[in-house]
């Protein structure tokens, strides 16, 4: 199927005659083609207006030396993006963000296909159980957030509490930079776990039952059977998974907000761009330049997304 | 058909649409060849101006101060009827705040005729021309700025100009569990130094039950204004004037003691949001918080509350307090009308008797030297220490106050330095290029000559 879509547009426009001359337009073609302006100009203007134009803007803020609030601002070129590749802040924040999509992203899909294989299972209260997963992926990052603040706080949270229990300090989770993105991180995967496991489900039910049958009649245990046969029929949801949830991942925000308003130890690059602007430093025009680097991460993670997944998934 | 729009066509033309879009609306600021300065502001004329029938206030209610600030609004309407003013909840801090304000500014609309603006915010507000200086209304309206105290109104002061008034003002107090202190056998009073408290803090961690016997404020708060009492105590500071003196030896000795107290003498902690809350909740024996937390200590603690002056170092006593808190601004980027109508509000908001109802109700510092206190104070006698060691503060170093963002990288500073067991000299070092960067980056370009 994947080979068909890619091959069939090539073959299109091998076969292609050479260009004829344009035909007039018809009343009904003319008709036909008010007829798409009146339902696509719409959301044309909608998706040019709060889309494209706040990216062209944006890209054109991120060239000037612009402190926000300020009337006035200087045309410095690419300076901000010098500033940021040659400052440490480069390193510390692409590191941050590389760790942070690459736990939450490995973290929610392994314990979410783990949390999909159990609720594939037959057995009672897993009706419950599934609503209990999905959960806490549709609720309110900012509520989860502050709800986790209260179980991490290492003065009078839960967790201290217990720790105190058994006679242990509570870590500074919320002090230690590097505790911080520790503690985000587990809430994140924790929160986005219950999608993983959904999408995953769908893909274990989808999955032949004919062939896992056959498998297991020849011999091959229950292990075996999901390494050799599961998870490569699982591998389009797989791609999938990773897509959407490193897209996710690196666009993370309310979280971080939420349980760590300084960044400190947590500034991924969206973060570290809205700390630049509307933190304390209101550096509007390097904050742009940063928007733009997370910008172009992102547009070559779908380009490979769209090149990578349609020549190497097994759909079947 | 004929019309051959396939995606590409569809995506061509969605890509035109845009890009006209765009080409027709670069907005945003005005650009220049050079680096921005901030000019001098005319002094504006409001001769023949009439209010506006309304204003927007932009709070965040400092020391919980809602209540108190519809109450002192509704007195305002009695008094002046032809001015309504509508009270926003614009942040929960501080720094909420002033983001809707700087964003306001951007989008150039939805600007608010009053707005509170806190110690670290008010110099950038007037360097990106934000607000309006005060004078001329001051004049025009007959505000009796000999009344304010004096510390307080002249830390708006720059260039000759006054660029806000001071609103809800305190300075750290040092909060003691005056049952822990009895316990303990200690005397009821704040220690006269942190060497001394250096002593009584194991009695305390011994006797009390308590997690700590002292807790530091959360870093992501405002650790940069409060670590200045141990700075300054040991000789050191943020910066002296514009030198940026973080690693001295003094500044280096003074974070390295209060390292120890966590880690080699285990009786300090770091709050992780509020010490107040901490102090209050009896996990520490001991804190600095600001005395707009004053009333909400005294009303949540199940325990005697204590509170005095904070404690000297080795080689200063006194003074060793830095004052903070807001003060009230009005933007430039508003009519004439609303501003002055916003300073007919200001003025009412400062007289003798709001600033003492205020006071009252948040703990914060009344603003007005003949605000009668009277009954506050026999409600309220802690609120005394407060105003008694306005006597006895320091000017904020201009690290803290004067550079975007030096607030921050001062917290995350002390939070290798407490959390991290981070060297001590290297971390100051670190910050004091970072500080230089920015001074020299925001705010040197700005300075007036």
């Amino acid at each position: 199927m994947t080979r068909q879509l890619t091959d069939r547009p090539r073959a299109v426009v091998e076969a292609k005659p050479a260009a004829a001359p344009r035909a007039r337009w018809s009343a009904r073609t003319r008709r036909d083609f008010f007829v798409f302006l009146a339902l696509a100009l719409p959301n044309l203007l909608l998706i040019a207006v709060f889309t494209y134009l706040p990216l062209f803007n944006n890209i054109y803020y991120s060239t000037l030396d612009w402190t926000l609030g300020s009337a006035s601002a200087t045309v410095v070129g690419l300076d901000n993006y010098v500033t940021f590749f040659t400052s440490s802040d480069a390193t510390k924040v692409l590191g941050t963000t590389a760790l942070f999509t690459l736990v939450t992203v490995g973290g929610s899909m392994v314990l979410g296909l783990l949390v999909a294989l159990a609720l594939n299972s037959r057995i009672r209260g897993t009706t419950f159980a599934r609503s209990a997963v999905f959960a806490p992926y549709v609720l309110s990052g900012v509520g989860v957030g502050l709800v986790w603040l209260f179980i991490f706080d290492p003065g009078y949270g839960v967790l201290a509490w217990l720790l105190r229990g058994l006679g242990q300090q509570s870590p500074q989770w919320i002090n230690d930079p590097q505790l911080s993105l520790v503690m985000v991180m587990i809430v994140y995967v924790w929160k986005n776990l219950g999608y993983c496991a959904v999408v995953y489900l769908a893909g274990l039910q989808s999955l032949p039952q004919d062939v896992m049958e056959a498998a297991s009649l020849d011999g091959a245990n229950g292990f075996k059977r999901f390494v050799t046969m599961s998870l490569p029929l699982l591998s389009p949801t797989t791609f999938f998974l990773l897509i959407t949830t490193m897209l996710s991942s690196l666009q993370a925000f309310d979280l971080i907000r939420i349980m760590t308003p300084l960044g400190n130890g947590t500034s991924t690059l969206i973060y570290e761009a809205y700390l630049q602007a509307f933190g304390a430093f209101n550096r509007a025009g390097y904050s742009a330049a940063i928007s733009v680097i997370l910008f172009a991460i992102l547009l070559i993670i779908t380009v490979l997304q769209l090149r990578f997944v349609e020549r190497k998934v097994h759909y079947s | 058909m004929a019309l051959n729009l396939d995606r590409r066509h569809f995506l061509g033309l969605a890509g035109a649409g845009a890009g006209a879009a765009a080409l027709s609306a670069c907005g945003g600021p005005t650009t220049t060849a050079g680096p921005a300065t901030a000019t001098a502001a005319a002094d504006i004329d409001f001769s023949g101006v009439k209010p506006a029938a309304s204003i927007d206030f932009w709070t965040n209610h400092p020391g919980k101060s809602q209540d108190v600030e519809k109450a002192i609004i509704a007195k305002f309407h009695a008094a002046f009827p032809e001015i309504k003013v509508n009270l926003v909840t614009a942040g929960a801090n501080y720094e909420e705040i002033a983001q809707k304000f700087q964003t306001s500014q951007a989008a150039k609309s939805g600007l608010p005729g009053l707005v509170v603006l806190s110690d670290v915010w008010w110099f950038r507000y007037y360097s990106n021309g934000n607000i309006i200086a005060l004078d001329g209304l001051i004049k025009q309206l007959d505000v009796k700025v000999d009344d304010f105290q004096k510390s307080l109104i002249a830390d708006y002061q720059y260039g000759n100009k006054q660029w806000a008034l001071p609103y809800g003002r305190s300075t750290p107090l040092f909060y003691y569990n005056k049952d822990h202190f009895k316990a303990a056998g200690l005397p009821d009073r704040a220690p006269k130094t942190w060497q001394e408290f250096a002593e009584w803090a194991p009695k305390l961690k011994a006797s009390s039950g308590a997690q700590y016997a002292y807790i530091y404020p959360a870093l992501a708060g405002y650790a940069g204004w409060t670590l200045q009492n141990n700075l300054w105590g040991w000789g050191g500071s943020w910066s002296d004037e514009w030198k940026f003196n973080c690693d001295s030896a003094e500044s280096v000795a003074a974070l390295q003691w209060a390292q120890d107290s966590i880690f080699k003498d285990k009786w300090a902690g770091v709050s992780s949001k509020e010490a107040a809350d901490d102090f209050a909740a009896g996990i520490t024996s001991s804190t600095i918080s600001s005395t707009g937390s004053l009333l909400g200590v005294l009303k949540s603690a199940k325990f005697n509350v204590g509170v005095g002056y904070l404690p000297g170092g080795p080689k200063n006593e006194s003074p060793v307090c830095p004052t903070g808190g807001a003060g009230l601004g009005i933007p430039s980027g508003v009519s004439k009308e609303v501003q002055l109508a916003a300073a007919t509000f200001l003025k009412f908001m400062t007289e003798p008797e709001n600033t003492a109802q205020f006071s009252a109700a948040t703990g914060y510092m009344p603003t007005r030297t003949s605000a009668d206190m009277t009954t506050v104070l026999a409600k309220t006698p802690q609120i005394k220490t407060a105003m008694d060691q306005l006597a006895v503060t320091r000017v904020q170093d201009n690290a803290r106050v004067f550079l975007p963002g030096a607030d921050q990288e001062m917290a995350k500073a002390a939070a290798a330095i407490l959390t991290q067991q981070g060297d001590v000299k290297a971390t100051m070092t670190a910050l004091k290029a970072t500080l230089e960067g920015i001074y020299t980056k925001d705010v040197k370009p700005k300075l007036k000559s």
